[in-house]
Parts: C-alpha cells; sequence; structure tokens
C-alpha cells in the first residue's frame, strides 16, 4: 500500500466509485445473460448473504468467497470482477488500518477451503 | 569417505568414489565374505586363463550362469589411496600377499576397471561409473553390468548385512566405448542411509562380482563444475576471478582455483578460497592468465567436482578497466588504465585522458589509483552521437601526448523513455504506449517493458522494484510500441520502465507509476440529440452518460451551422448530473450540428471522443417576427371612379418567418365595413379595389404556430394622397449599381413614419422596385442594376401615419458634375440626341416663323382703319425719314394699347439689317432732327416694317418724352431672341454694358432728382429678332450733353435681371461725340430669353400703370402669364404713375 500517499476521503470515494463500477458490470452480465428474476435458483446456499453485523473483516470474508465464486465460474468475463473485488479488499483494508484496527487477510479460511467443494459439485 | 566395516566383517573395505577392479583367475583363490544370501565362491575353475575363456566363451556363458556352480573371478578393489589391492583388509597375510604379486599380476592376467561412484549436486542421484581398463589383456565381450544395491529403510540398520532378497538391481547403460553408468535414484530423505551395493559385470560368460561396499550418499556428493568463470581488473588494478555457485548443494563449498600467468616469467599457483571470487594482485599488461575452479563440500566428506573449462584472459599493453561501458544519460562513469609502454609501466602520475582522440578531459577529473593505475571520471553524461558505424565515444588513455591506439568504448543511451497509459471506457483495459524515436536506439540491444503492480495506488516517487514482471509489447506501424494489461486492477498502481538489455548491461529507464483509474478515457457520451425547441428558440442538446466510469463526470459541447467547414461553439458542462442544455443561437432555421464529450470532473484522465454529430430539423419554432414589408401600386381606372390597388411584397426571410411561412393573410379595415381578412396563399401579390376614402390594409405572415404579431400597415387615403412635404428629390448615380438619392422636406403637421421609395425604368410599368427607408434619412444609395442609356423614374412617397402622401417624382438624374465626369460613355449618345433635337426644334422654330408671319400679319390693322396708317404704303414703303416725317405731322399722339394675347411661345423676326444699314443711318438723320424740333411735345415713334414684303425683322422702337421734362429720357429696350446667345458671347458682353448704361440713363433721374421726380417717360421697345447680328439703330433724341451723362453714369441695376431673365435692355454701343447724330452700327443686342421674361414685360406695360407698379415687383420672380406683343407699341403712362413705378424700380435697386 501507499496508504499514507492517499487521504482518506479519496480512499472512501474510490471505494464508492469502484462499489458502483462493480454493480454496474454485474448488472451489465445479468443483462446479457438475461436470467428472469422470478426464477429462484436453489442449491446455492454456500454463497453468504448479506449478514446484519457488518465489520470490514466479515466484508472481506465475503468479498473473498465472492472472489473464489467469480473466479470458479467458467465465464472469462468475471475476471475483471474478481480484479475490482481484488481492489475493493485492498481498499477495505486501507480503510481499517487507517482506522487502526487492521485485520489480517483472508486468505485460506475453511468455509473457501469448503467451497471449492461445494463449487465444484454445484457448477 | 571410505566406510568399512569391520564390527561383522561383512562389507568390504573400499573406496567408494573412485577405485580400480582387480578381477583374479580362479587358481588364486580367496574367500570372500560374503552375505549370507550370496553363495560363496566354493568352486574352483583351474586352468582359467585368458586364451581358455576365449575359447570356453559360448558354453560357459549357461554355465556361469547357474548359481550353483557359478566359477567367479575373484575381484579386490584398488583405489588411489591404498596402493595395495585391498581385497583382505582384514587379513593381513592376504594383504600381504596380494601386495606383492598384485600390481604385476592383476594388471597382466586379471580384468581391471576404473570405477567411480558419487552423488549428484541435486541429491537425487547416485551414479557410477565403470570404465574398463583395456590394457588388460582380457576382452569384454557382450559386456553386461548390473548394480545391486540396498537402501535401508532406517538408518539404525544400515551396518546389518542386507538380505539376499533385498537387493534391488539397477541395470547400467553401457556405450559403444564399454563405459557403463549406473544410476540409483536416492529419495531425500534417504541422503543420509548407507547404501550397500556391490557390482556385478558379466562380460564373455564371465562374471566378476565386486565385493559389497557402503556409503553413505551424502557423504560422496560431487558437485558440477562452477560455472560463470569470469575475469576482470578491479578499480585498484587486481585480478579477479569470479564465478557462481551453485544453488543446489545445501552445504557450502571449497573452491580450488588453478590459474597461471603467462607474461614475461610463469606464475602458477593452486588455491583453495571459499569464496567464489580470488583476487590475484597486480595485473600485468601485456600477459595472458589462465584459470580453471573446481568445488567440493567445505565441511564434511565430499568429491572434488570437475575442473571448469579454462578461462584465458588476456590483457593488453594499455588495459582499460572497464573496457566498455554502457550507461545512461546523466550517470556518472570512472574509466581506470594500467599503460605498459615497452616493457616499462607508466606511471600513473603521467598518464592523460583524451576523448575520442580530438578533446583532452580535464585533469580535475583524474585520480591516482597506486603507482599503475589512473582513474578518469566522466559525470553528467549526454547521449553518444552515432558518428558513422561507432555508436560510442572512444576513450583514450595516453602518455602525456603519446597515446596507444588501444581505447576504452563508453556507451551513453538515453533511456528517458516516456510510457502512456490509456484506459478504456470499459475500465477493462490499459493500453500502455511508447515509443523509442526520441531516443538513440544501440545496436544489439532490446527493449522490454517490465512492470510492478502494487495492490493500491502509486507512491509519490517511483522507483524500480526488484520484483518485476516483463510485459510482452508490440511495435504498431507508427513506431510506437503497444503494450495491453487485461484484465486490470482499476485502483493498483503499476509502476513501469523500459529495460535496455545489451551485451555490456542493461539499463532501465526511470519509472513512471500509473493507476488505471485516473488514466480513463470514457466511452462519448450516448444518445446524443439537437433541437430547436418550439417557442422558447433555444437549442437543445441531450445526451447520456456513458455507463463508465462511475465518477462524476463534466461535458464539453460543440456546435455549430452545419455545413462543409463548421465553426464550431464550445459549451463546458460542469455539472455532472446535468443531461442537456439550451443555448441560443442566432439563426433558428437552419440546421445545427452538435457533438458532445466527456471527461472526469476531477479532471483526472482523457477526454473521450466526441459523440456522432446530432443535427437539428428545421421546423417552425415562433411565429412570424414580422409580417412582410408590402408597396402597393394603383391602377386608376379613369372612366370608373375606383382604383384597383395591388399589393406587392417581398416573400419573409428565414429568419422572419420562424421558419416557413405557409400563407400570407390580408386584412382590411374601413370606416364603412370594419374589417376583414383574406387569405392570399403562398402569393405575394394581392389585388383589391379601393372604393372608400381611407383603406387600411395590413399582410400578415401565417406559419404552422400562428400569425405575426408585428405586421405593417399602409392606409390609403385619398386626402393624405395630396399632401407634399417633399421639397426636392435628387439622383447621382455613382456607378451603375449605385445611385445615390437624396431629398429636402418641408415641415408638416403629418406624423411622418418612414419613405417608400420607388424607381422603374421611365414609360415602362413592369419592373416597379421599391424601397422602405426610415424617415430620419435624407440620403439613400440605391444598389440596383442601372443601365445608363435608360432613363429611371424616382419616386420618393412619403407615408403618414395617415396615409400615403404625395410623392416627389423625378424622371432623370440630377445633372452634376460628378455625372459629367463619370458618364462620359453616355455623352457619346446623349450629345446627338441633343443634336439632332436641336435641329428638330430649329425647324420647328422655322416653321412657326412662317406661321407667325401669317398670323402676325392677319391681325395687323388695316391701314384704312388705322389712322396713323392712312396714306402709308405698306407694300412699297418709302424712306423712313418720309415715314416719319409724315406722321409726325399727321398723326396725332395717342397711347395705342393693345390687347394682351396669348400665341405660342416662340416668336422670332427675322432681319437682315446689314443690306439696310445705308438706308436706316439715312432715315435716322431726319428723325432725329424730327424729335430734336419736338421737344415740347411727346412723340411716339412707331417705327415698323413690313416683313411680310422685305422678309426683315421689324424693329420696333418706342420713344416717349414728356413735354415737361427737364430731362426727357430715352429709354430703349431690346428684347432679342436668339436661341444660339451662347455662341456670341463677346457679342453680350457688349449688350450687357451698354444695357446697363442705358439703364443707367433711365435711372439717373431719380437719382438725382427723386423729390421731383419727373420721370414721365416709360418707354419700352422690343425688338424680337432672331438673327445672329442684329443691328439696332438707336436714335438718340439727346443732346449730347445728355448723351455725356448718360455715358458718365454708370448704374448696375440691370445686371441681375440681365442675368436671370435674359432680357437685355439695349443701350448704345458705339457713339460719337463729334458730330450730333448718334449713330450705333453695331449696336444690337441679342436675347436667349425666355419667352415667359419677354411676356412679362410686355405684360407691364400693356397693364396700367398702377398695375404696372405691382408687377414690377414680381419682375424677377414670377412669371405666371404669358403674353406675347407682335406689334410695336409704345404707352404713355400719366406723370404719377411713372414716378410711383420709378421709385420701385429704385427700390428694386
Amino acid at each position: 500500500f501507499y496508504a499514507e500517499a492517499a487521504p482518506i476521503q479519496k480512499v472512501q470515494d474510490d471505494t464508492k466509485t469502484l462499489i458502483k463500477t462493480i454493480v454496474t458490470r454485474i448488472n451489465d452480465i445479468s443483462h446479457t445473460r438475461s436470467v428472469s428474476s422470478r426464477q429462484r435458483v436453489t442449491g446455492l446456499d454456500f454463497i453468504p448473504g448479506l449478514h446484519p453485523i457488518l465489520s470490514l473483516s466479515r466484508m472481506d470474508q465475503t468479498l473473498a468467497i465472492y472472489q473464489q465464486i467469480l473466479t470458479s465460474l467458467p465465464s472469462g468475463n468475471v475476471l475483471q470482477i474478481s480484479n475490482d473485488l481484488e481492489n475493493l479488499r485492498d481498499l477495505l483494508h486501507l480503510l481499517a488500518s487507517s482506522n487502526s484496527c487492521p485485520f489480517p487477510r483472508t486468505r485460506s479460511l475453511k468455509t473457501l477451503e469448503g467451497l471449492d467443494d461445494a463449487l465444484e459439485a454445484s457448477l | 569417505f571410505i566406510y568399512v566395516i569391520t564390527a561383522f566383517n561383512l562389507a568390504y573395505p573400499s573406496t567408494p568414489w573412485r577405485f580400480k577392479l582387480f578381477c583374479m583367475p580362479p587358481n588364486t583363490t580367496y574367500d570372500f565374505l560374503l552375505p549370507a544370501g550370496i553363495p560363496k565362491n566354493t568352486s574352483n575353475l583351474n586352468g582359467y586363463y585368458e586364451p581358455l575363456l576365449e575359447a570356453k566363451f559360448n558354453s560357459s556363458g549357461t554355465y556361469y550362469s547357474n548359481l550353483t556352480s557359478k566359477t567367479t573371478f575373484h575381484c579386490c578393489i584398488w583405489s588411489e589411496e591404498n596402493e595395495n589391492c585391498s581385497v583382505q583388509a582384514d587379513n593381513i597375510e592376504g594383504k600381504a600377499f596380494v601386495s606383492t604379486v598384485n600390481s604385476l599380476v592383476f594388471q597382466q592376467i586379471g580384468a581391471n576397471w576404473n570405477i567411480q561412484c558419487w552423488m549428484k549436486e541435486d541429491l537425487e542421484l547416485f551414479i557410477c561409473y565403470i570404465e574398463p581398463l583395456f590394457n588388460s589383456s582380457f576382452k569384454n565381450y557382450d559386456l553386461k553390468v548390473h548394480l545391486l544395491y540396498v537402501l535401508p529403510e532406517v538408518l539404525a540398520e544400515s551396518p546389518l548385512v542386507p538380505q539376499k532378497g533385498s537387493f534391488q538391481l539397477v541395470q547400467c547403460n553401457c556405450s559403444a566405448h564399454k563405459c557403463c553408468e549406473c544410476h540409483v535414484s536416492v529419495p531425500a530423505a534417504k541422503l543420509n542411509c548407507t547404501l550397500s551395493m556391490y557390482l556385478k559385470i558379466t562380460s564373455g560368460g564371465v562374471v566378476f562380482q565386486s565385493p559389497l561396499m557402503s556409503v553413505q550418499p551424502i557423504t560422496i556428493v560431487k558437485p558440477d563444475p562452477p560455472l560463470g568463470l569470469h575475469m576482470e581488473i578491479t578499480d585498484s588494478g587486481d585480478l579477479k576471478i569470479s564465478w557462481s555457485s551453485s544453488t543446489l548443494v545445501p552445504f557450502q563449498l571449497q573452491y580450488e582455483v588453478k590459474y597461471s600467468e603467462n607474461s614475461t616469467s610463469m606464475r602458477e599457483a593452486d588455491e583453495i578460497v571459499s569464496a567464489t571470487s580470488l583476487l590475484i594482485d597486480s595485473v600485468l599488461p601485456g600477459s595472458s592468465y589462465e584459470v580453471q575452479v573446481r568445488g567440493k563440500r567445505l565441511d564434511g566428506p565430499g568429491i572434488w567436482s570437475d575442473w571448469s573449462n579454462p578461462l584465458i584472459f588476456t590483457t593488453q599493453d594499455v588495459i582499460y578497466f572497464p573496457p566498455k561501458i554502457l550507461t545512461s544519460v546523466g550517470s556518472n562513469v570512472s574509466f581506470h588504465c594500467i599503460y605498459k609502454n615497452g616493457n616499462k609501466i607508466v606511471s600513473s602520475k603521467n598518464i592523460v585522458w583524451w576523448m575520442n582522440l580530438a578533446e583532452k578531459i580535464p585533469e580535475s577529473q583524474y585520480n591516482i589509483v597506486g603507482d599503475r593505475v589512473s582513474k578518469v571520471t566522466l559525470p553528467s553524461l549526454n547521449a553518444t552521437r552515432l558518428r558513422g558505424k561507432f555508436a560510442y565515444d572512444a576513450v583514450y588513455c595516453c602518455k602525456e601526448h603519446e597515446c596507444h591506439h588501444r581505447y576504452a568504448e563508453l556507451y551513453v543511451v538515453d533511456v528517458n523513455i516516456n510510457i502512456l497509459c490509456e484506459t478504456d471506457g470499459y475500465l477493462t483495459k490499459m493500453t500502455c504506449r511508447w515509443s523509442t524515436k526520441a531516443i538513440q536506439s544501440l545496436a544489439g540491444s532490446t527493449l522490454q517493458l517490465r512492470y510492478h503492480r502494487s495492490s493500491l495506488y502509486c507512491s509519490d516517487v517511483p522507483s524500480i522494484h526488484t520484483t518485476s514482471e516483463p510485459k510482452d509489447c508490440h511495435l504498431q506501424r507508427d513506431g510506437f510500441y503497444e503494450c495491453i494489461f487485461q484484465p486490470i486492477f482499476l485502483l493498483s498502481g503499476y509502476t513501469m520502465w523500459i529495460r535496455i538489455n545489451h551485451s555490456l548491461g542493461s539499463l532501465d529507464s526511470p519509472p513512471t507509476c500509473v493507476v488505471p483509474d485516473s488514466m480513463v478515457k470514457p466511452l462519448p457520451p450516448s444518445s446524443v440529440k439537437a433541437e430547436i425547441t418550439a417557442k422558447i428558440g433555444l437549442l437543445k442538446i441531450s445526451w447520456k452518460k456513458p455507463i463508465f466510469p462511475e465518477n462524476n463526470l463534466q461535458f464539453q459541447i460543440r456546435y455549430g451551422l452545419n455545413g462543409k467547414e463548421i465553426q464550431w461553439k464550445m459549451y463546458e458542462v460542469y455539472d455532472a448530473k446535468s443531461k442537456s442544455v439550451s443555448l441560443p443561437v442566432p439563426d433558428l432555421c437552419a440546421v445545427y450540428v452538435a457533438q458532445v464529450r466527456c471527461k472526469r470532473l476531477d479532471g483526472l484522465g482523457y477526454w473521450s471522443n466526441w459523440s456522432t454529430p446530432a443535427y437539428t430539423v428545421v421546423m417552425d419554432v415562433k411565429v412570424p417576427i414580422k409580417g412582410p414589408e408590402f408597396w402597393r401600386i394603383i391602377h386608376e381606372d379613369s372612366t370608373k371612379k375606383e382604383r384597383n390597388v395591388t399589393l406587392l411584397w417581398k416573400p419573409l426571410m428565414k429568419n422572419d418567418s420562424l421558419c416557413r411561412v405557409r400563407r400570407y393573410v390580408v386584412k382590411h379595415h374601413t370606416a364603412r365595413n370594419g374589417t376583414w381578412s383574406e387569405d392570399v396563399g403562398n402569393h405575394t401579390k394581392f389585388t383589391f379595389q379601393w372604393t372608400e376614402q381611407t383603406h387600411t390594409v395590413t399582410v400578415l405572415a401565417v406559419n404552422s404556430i400562428g400569425a405575426s404579431f408585428a405586421n405593417f400597415n399602409l392606409t390609403l387615403s385619398w386626402p393624405m394622397s395630396k399632401v407634399n412635404i417633399v421639397q426636392s428629390l435628387n439622383a447621382y448615380p455613382l456607378n451603375s449599381s449605385c445611385v445615390i438619392l437624396s431629398w429636402m422636406l418641408s415641415l408638416s403637421d403629418y406624423n411622418l413614419i418612414y419613405f417608400i421609395l420607388e424607381w422603374k425604368i421611365l414609360n415602362e410599368d413592369n419592373e416597379i422596385k421599391w424601397r422602405k427607408i426610415p424617415s430620419s434619412v435624407k440620403r439613400y444609395y440605391i444598389h440596383d442594376h442601372f443601365i445608363p442609356i435608360e432613363k429611371y423614374q424616382f419616386s420618393l412617397y412619403p407615408i403618414f401615419m395617415e396615409g400615403v402622401g404625395k410623392p416627389k417624382i423625378i424622371n432623370s438624374f440630377t445633372q452634376d458634375d460628378i455625372e459629367k465626369h463619370q458618364a462620359d460613355a453616355g455623352l457619346y449618345v446623349i450629345v446627338p440626341i441633343i443634336i439632332s433635337s436641336l435641329t428638330l426644334l430649329l425647324g420647328a422654330l422655322l416653321i412657326l416663323h412662317q406661321r407667325m408671319k401669317k398670323l402676325f400679319w392677319d391681325d395687323v390693322p388695316n391701314p384704312k382703319n388705322c389712322s396713323w396708317a392712312q396714306g402709308l404704303n405698306f407694300q412699297k414703303p418709302e424712306t423712313f425719314e418720309h415715314l416719319f416725317i409724315k406722321h409726325t405731322e399727321s398723326v396725332t399722339f395717342g397711347p395705342l394699347l393693345l390687347e394682351p394675347e396669348t400665341i405660342s411661345e416662340d416668336i422670332s423676326v427675322d432681319t437682315s439689317w446689314k443690306n439696310k444699314d445705308e438706308k436706316v443711318q439715312t432715315a435716322l438723320v431726319p428723325l432725329l432732327l424730327a424729335t430734336a424740333d419736338l421737344e415740347k411735345g411727346s412723340i411716339c415713334i412707331n417705327d415698323q416694317r413690313n416683313s411680310a414684303s422685305f422678309s426683315e425683322a421689324g424693329s420696333t422702337k418706342i420713344t416717349c418724352e414728356d413735354e415737361g421734362r427737364r430731362q426727357p429720357s430715352v429709354k430703349y429696350a431690346t428684347l432679342l431672341c436668339n436661341s444660339k446667345s451662347s455662341a456670341i458671347d463677346d457679342e453680350q458682353g457688349l449688350i450687357n454694358s451698354s444695357v446697363s448704361k442705358c439703364f443707367s440713363s433711365k435711372n439717373s433721374p431719380s437719382k438725382d432728382s427723386l423729390s421731383n421726380s419727373s420721370w414721365e417717360i416709360e418707354t419700352q421697345t422690343f425688338f424680337m429678332l432672331s438673327d445672329q447680328h442684329p443691328n439696332i439703330i438707336s436714335p438718340h433724341l439727346t443732346f449730347s450733353e445728355e448723351l455725356d451723362k448718360l455715358l458718365t453714369l454708370e448704374g448696375n441695376f440691370s445686371e441681375e435681371n440681365n442675368d436671370e431673365k435674359s432680357v437685355y435692355y439695349l443701350g448704345v454701343t458705339s457713339m460719337k461725340k463729334e458730330s450730333s447724330v448718334f449713330l450705333t452700327d453695331e449696336s444690337g443686342v441679342l436675347c436667349p430669353f425666355p419667352a415667359h421674361c419677354l411676356f412679362t414685360d410686355i405684360r407691364i406695360l400693356q397693364d396700367s400703370c398702377s398695375h404696372l407698379v405691382e408687377n414690377n415687383f414680381n419682375l424677377g420672380t414670377s412669371g405666371q402669364k404669358t403674353f406675347v406683343s407682335y406689334m410695336p407699341q409704345f404707352q404713355t403712362c400719366s406723370i404719377q404713375t411713372q414716378k410711383i413705378m420709378e421709385n420701385k424700380m429704385c427700390d428694386l435697386t
């Protein structure tokens, strides 16, 4: 990180913009796939939902799972989104460390290890 | 390291890494202590000699294969360390025996092999290399080598003798040269275990079996020979030998360096070092050094590696170190030099440095390193310029003025390569471009973009990171290298630099760091639309922002009138949320084109491309700004009492109609009928009847929005058409395309709104042109195509609030000097016209003259009825003398008043006086005498000639004289009509003077004696002559002194009248004082008079005297009535009236 170089306001702005960008990208993909919103897809329970109490580290974990799911998807278009998620997680870490509460990076959680099997099974 | 098993005497002591295997014939039998599984060599084969072995090769092959009856050679291991064959290491006797016998016997009759075993550097492979010694007499046939080994699982078991079945067999690869290599892979975990092995060599049916050997693999690791052997001269002038260490070996190595120096004297050395370099001090110029290195485990058992390939390093007489330097612009470099001149090394103090043998390097940059080494430092280097093939600067080390031809090479490369990156509009791809155009490319160098990505953002000062990745870049047509990063990390910092790789080294360009997010070139805004808003009339441009980036954007709009070359106007929008903008434009009825582009509001990144152009559609925006200006043509029908009025207007321009007029509506208003409208459609002409006194019309323009509000009214009014306020109107042509009109106005009570100027070719009604002119304008330029030969009619209509006034019309251009100068061309046309018209006029005059004569003399009083004419024979006139005398006697004086009568304008009476000169003179004498005699009486002499018979002009003179006059005054007035007056100016001048004299004579009494005012006689005589040289004899009935007075008196009275009215009063031009008779030979008067001037005077005479007085005031100004006198006449006025008249005359003067 070059955290010192980036003022916190810029980090926050970039985080917001990046989230918007990711959302736009995902919307763009879902538009092209045109999956009906009425259809419910089951069997994807391994994807974590929104947790009511979101801490930065919790967010990071969730994002890590999302990232792993994305990289496991067969489509090549999601690679950019995965990169964006990576950047987003970096930003979260930067925000946390700027608030003097750094958390360890989510690298190899057990949930992630189990996720590979679940993904393989579901895909 | 030899691992000797002594505890159980099981394993044969051996030198495992390098030894000789000697095998003996069976008669020399030794008891081998073999493992339990291996059968003892119990069989005895006698007479096994070499020839026998050869003979029984085939049969014994099968035989030997049977282990039970196997014939095995006794082999012993002879190593370098142990000179004696150690067959029975534990048996002192055997040892002694072997030692005495072996060296001879084994080499002569036995089969011998060189065997070498080691662990490879990677610690995975155990290799035994078997090489037959061919100096033995034993021939190798069908050589097969097997290695049997045991690697026990546990380290503790290693001393135990392995069981027979636990041996693993490895077939060794034998090459054509009978060299065999046996490979045993050793797991990393068992490197410290004891490997038990023995070799079985089958050759020619004979089995040679080596004794059992045991070894720990880790102890016999043999490294690869050191690589990257390199020699260089250090800054201090020492030779540095360096090599690279192996990275695979897990332990430190020691190295043995073997070198030899071959200069004037040989020097050899063998040193063992633990470092990977060795310094040999004081390198000598003109020498060669040969170096070899090998390595071995530093602490613990190991095997020396093979020697590396020898490296030879030769030094020249002048040693530069480094000999070549590749560096980047701006850096500092240093060269060292040792100079050997002949056999003597030059002292470093005497060394000077030159650059390219052209430029001496300043001594301040020298450094002395010891006695022999000189150093030069070159600071802040500039890029090397290519000089032909040479891409370097040559640095010379010289001894004062003597330089060796060898030089050091200095390559300075400009590495300031700019890398520009751009992120695409979808934020998925970053394209970086860089060019080597700006820098001098170095031959043999390759360029590579390397980058390092930090997870977030860039550091303030980008630096070259140790871990970097190369990026493939492709040369484009424009000479740029293009590298594409896809996908990208939007917020990561990519630190990039260009690495220039060359055989002399590598250089890095200054690194740059970019964050893709800040290099975005967005997609252009989409859905750009442009329209002119209805009713408001603004150019509205709308757009949609691109989906990316999500940052706030600023927009730039350019718009302009559509055409070949669009003059763009720019407009900038800094509100990220705005989606449209309305701009005022001058022309609402034109097609505009607009484009939009965007950029991040915070200024980062690039402008997007311009969007696809959007065009406006021309449609009605508002109601027309105004109705058309219009004018009327009135066609009067004289038979009926009505007028047809045709309204004309020009089609409304786009700017006024906003944008297309659909139809025109004419609105009428009259007092009687009120208001009504008529739809004209798209025509620009409309005719209606004007019946009422006042009729107001308005023309409205209607488009799809509605009708125009501001319209022009035109009121046609009978009474107003009489109002005239334009005093004068002048037209001056400037050239064929421009005419200036100027006018004068008189004051009026009416409210003048504007003028309408109308012009057309005279007598051609077809094309009337008109223009509206503001009321304040006094001069106007008409730009039109005027044909010089045509006559134009210009009419200026004042338009009042109450209606159209009376126009001022002129039919031609005002004559002016300007016109004369500029219309020379027209002169050639006009002059003939004038001449021809003059000729016509002359002809007409002549005809008229004839007619007039008839008319004239028809009314001549019959002599029988005329008192004074009785007795006169008009057909044959007598002499004047006779005529006059007769008259004076017989005729009583009386006024002869003639009634005025209107006749034609031109009257001419021709005379040919010259022929009568003599006659007249003679006739005058008695006349003069007579008048002198008749001083007391008033005499009116009317002399006339009958021109009918003579075809001569009749001259009439009237002399009025009052008896009571003390100063009788005679006034002769001659009016002469001559159309060619201008041709005889000299005569005119003469006449003028004479006239003035004449008048002075008339005026003198009034001046002298105004009080008594004895002016009684007023005589006016009219001569109407058309001859060129009319000579008028003016008889004067005055005395010489009177004449003197007349001559001396000067009066200016008649000057003005002469000029303006061209009425000339006759005077005496040449008078002879000596004689009492005044005769004027050439006193003629030419009068180019306008008819009315003449007639005015006549009228004065004919009116009563009081009337005359009144009219005298108007002499100069008005000539309304036209009278003609065709008779010589005279009249007398009463004294009173004469006086009054005289007073008035004086007043006039």
